[in-house]
């Protein structure tokens, strides 16, 4: 189960859009997000759906991988779906059954919501998945820097950001070996009632919380033995640099952005 | 008895990491011995012993513990795992509990014991990892790294399993307490006659205690024989990135040099034996 989380997981590889610069890939998912959620029509989600596809062959990551990065918000888009669907009073009805009324509009409303999540996720989870936790971090420090300006901490923001990301699959393995631990001196997890399954949990939580302050307290240790001292002053070792990729990258996405746009105006369905 | 037949086991099949790390293993392991289990590191020692209590399910294979099939309908993996109990590496790291009592508590209440044979069994496996009575009551986190060792070790020894499993169970004790540790063990095993398991990266502590020696090597099981044996076998052992033991080297270097010793020596005082043989002109 938890090996299903793909959030934050990175997939190496050299496809083009895992070259383009952190901080253009941002900017680019921002834009798609805004595109998500500014399209009313079925024309302009199929030419986001080509956008998406020309992505992901480029990537070369399997859609077997793609599609598990769904699993977890299966019930989400559900649930959204159904509320979209049956809490829509205007427009014609075209279903009735009880209380329950279904009206087109609802029906449109519950197809594009049920769209727009799901690529929503595939998007964002394209980013995570050709952004190294690193690039991503080190991506949002240079967007947030303006805001330095006027105060905002930005580099302590996105060292809290990559170190909480560097951590997820540390926690994910330590939990399965408690839990491993644990089932070896006979703990039962998936037997009794509910609050017998939350009790059951205690002996996993219990060391995982001693182990994450444990690693916290070390890490800040280990840190301030090489006088890390907040990002005044810091230089890096690579450093940021759009190319010819990003170029081309933004090119594409203006026509697609255009593109969607238009069919705001012109769409046929 | 613990049989494994064609056991491969594959981590994330059909994914973009999949990794085969026990391969093909034939094995039974006989009752009431002292195993020792080595290999390099990512050998897949640790992957092996989480199959035998049934923490993973092989992904070829089976396993039989006194004949009953694991994974299979009938067989209650709870009951398997309280016949074959495991210490996972670092194990200190798993305890919970407000006093080391219940600590060692946890496993014998999960077999369903009554209070008192509960509490029997707390004294017994106090008694023997080296627990003092007054430690009982404290906290096991304001203890030190080898007395949670200790106590986590006792969590396990007090569901009186048949088959002991431990992983490295001294790794990063002081030698005080190692030894203390691996000889309380040993005569845990005489004692009661159970199968003790040991991983282990000391060739020392192996040679000391175990009376046959599995090596694992690229998850395939390689040899799985008497530590003369396998002590004799010492180029291969460093093909494998696995050291001999000490005294087994001096041998060697005496037999290079011309000493007629014989080979396969690996505890202190049989080289002392055989040098003592040795008429010198």
């Amino acid at each position: 189960m938890l090996s299903d989380i793909t959030l934050g997981q990175y997939f190496p590889g050299k496809s083009f859009i895992h070259r383009l610069d952190p901080r253009s890939k941002i900017l680019m998912i921002i834009a798609y997000i805004v595109m998500t959620f500014i399209i009313d029509n079925f024309t302009g989600y199929i030419v986001l759906g080509v956008f998406l596809l020309i992505c992901m062959v480029n990537t070369r990551i399997p859609v077997k991988f793609m599609i598990k990065g769904l699993k977890p918000v299966v019930f989400f888009i559900v649930f959204t779906a159904v509320f979209n669907l049956f809490l829509t009073k205007t427009g014609q009805v075209i279903f009735k059954w009880g209380f329950l009324t279904v009206t087109d509009e609802g029906a449109k409303n519950a197809a594009f919501m049920i769209l727009r999540l799901i690529f929503l996720v595939m998007g964002t989870s394209l980013l995570t998945l050709t952004t190294s936790p690193i690039m991503l971090t080190d991506g949002i420090e240079r967007l947030l820097s303006p805001f330095g300006l006027i105060g905002l901490p930005h580099h302590e923001i996105a060292m809290m950001m990559s170190i909480a990301l560097r951590f997820i699959p540390t926690l994910i393995e330590e939990t399965d070996k408690i839990t491993k631990a644990q089932t070896a001196r006979g703990a039962d997890f998936e037997s009794g009632n509910l609050l017998r399954r939350i009790k059951a949990m205690v002996p996993v939580l219990i060391p995982l919380f001693v182990g994450a302050f444990r690693r916290a307290d070390e890490l800040a240790t280990a840190m301030e033995c090489r006088c890390y001292r907040g990002g005044k002053g810091r230089t890096r070792l690579n450093v940021l640099k759009l190319g010819i990729v990003d170029l081309i990258g933004w090119i594409v996405v203006a026509v697609f952005v255009a593109g969607i746009v238009l069919t705001n105006y012109y769409g046929v369905f | 008895m613990i049989k494994l037949e064609n056991v491969s086991y594959t981590y994330m099949p059909g994914g973009p990491f999949e990794k085969t790390a026990v391969h093909n293993i034939d094995l039974t392991v006989p009752d009431g011995q002292f195993i020792g289990l080595i290999g390099h590191t990512g050998s897949g020692k640790s992957t092996l012993i989480q199959l035998m209590n049934g923490l993973l399910k092989p992904t070829e294979g089976r396993i039989l513990i006194d004949g009953q099939e694991l994974f299979s309908k009938d067989v209650k993996m709870r009951d398997i795992r309280f016949k074959v109990g495991l210490v996972m590496q670092y194990p200190e790291y798993q305890l919970f509990e407000e006093t080391v009592e219940k600590e060692i508590a946890y496993g014998p209440s999960n077999m369903g014991l009554s209070e008192d044979e509960i509490k029997s069994r707390i004294c017994y496996a106090a008694d023997l990892v080296g627990i003092p009575d007054e430690m009982l009551k404290k906290s096991p986190f304001e203890l030190s790294g080898g007395q949670k060792r200790r106590v986590a070790i006792a969590g396990i020894v007090a569901m009186q399993p048949t088959t002991l499993i431990l992983d490295e169970p001294t790794a990063g004790l002081d030698p005080k307490g190692r030894e203390e540790i691996l000889f309380k063990i040993k005569d845990l095993q005489r004692r009661m006659n159970i199968t003790v398991i040991l991983v282990s990266h000391s060739m020392e502590d192996i040679a000391q205690m175990a009376d046959r020696i599995l090596v694992m090597n690229k998850g395939e099981l390689s040899m799985n024989e008497t530590p003369q044996q396998v002590f004799a076998r010492g180029d291969e052992l460093a093909k494998m990135g696995l050291d001999l033991p000490q005294i087994t080297k001096i041998c060697n270097d005496l037999i290079k040099a011309g000493y007629p010793i014989r080979k396969g020596i690996y505890t202190v005082s049989e080289a002392v034996e055989e040098i003592k043989r040795l008429k010198f002109v």
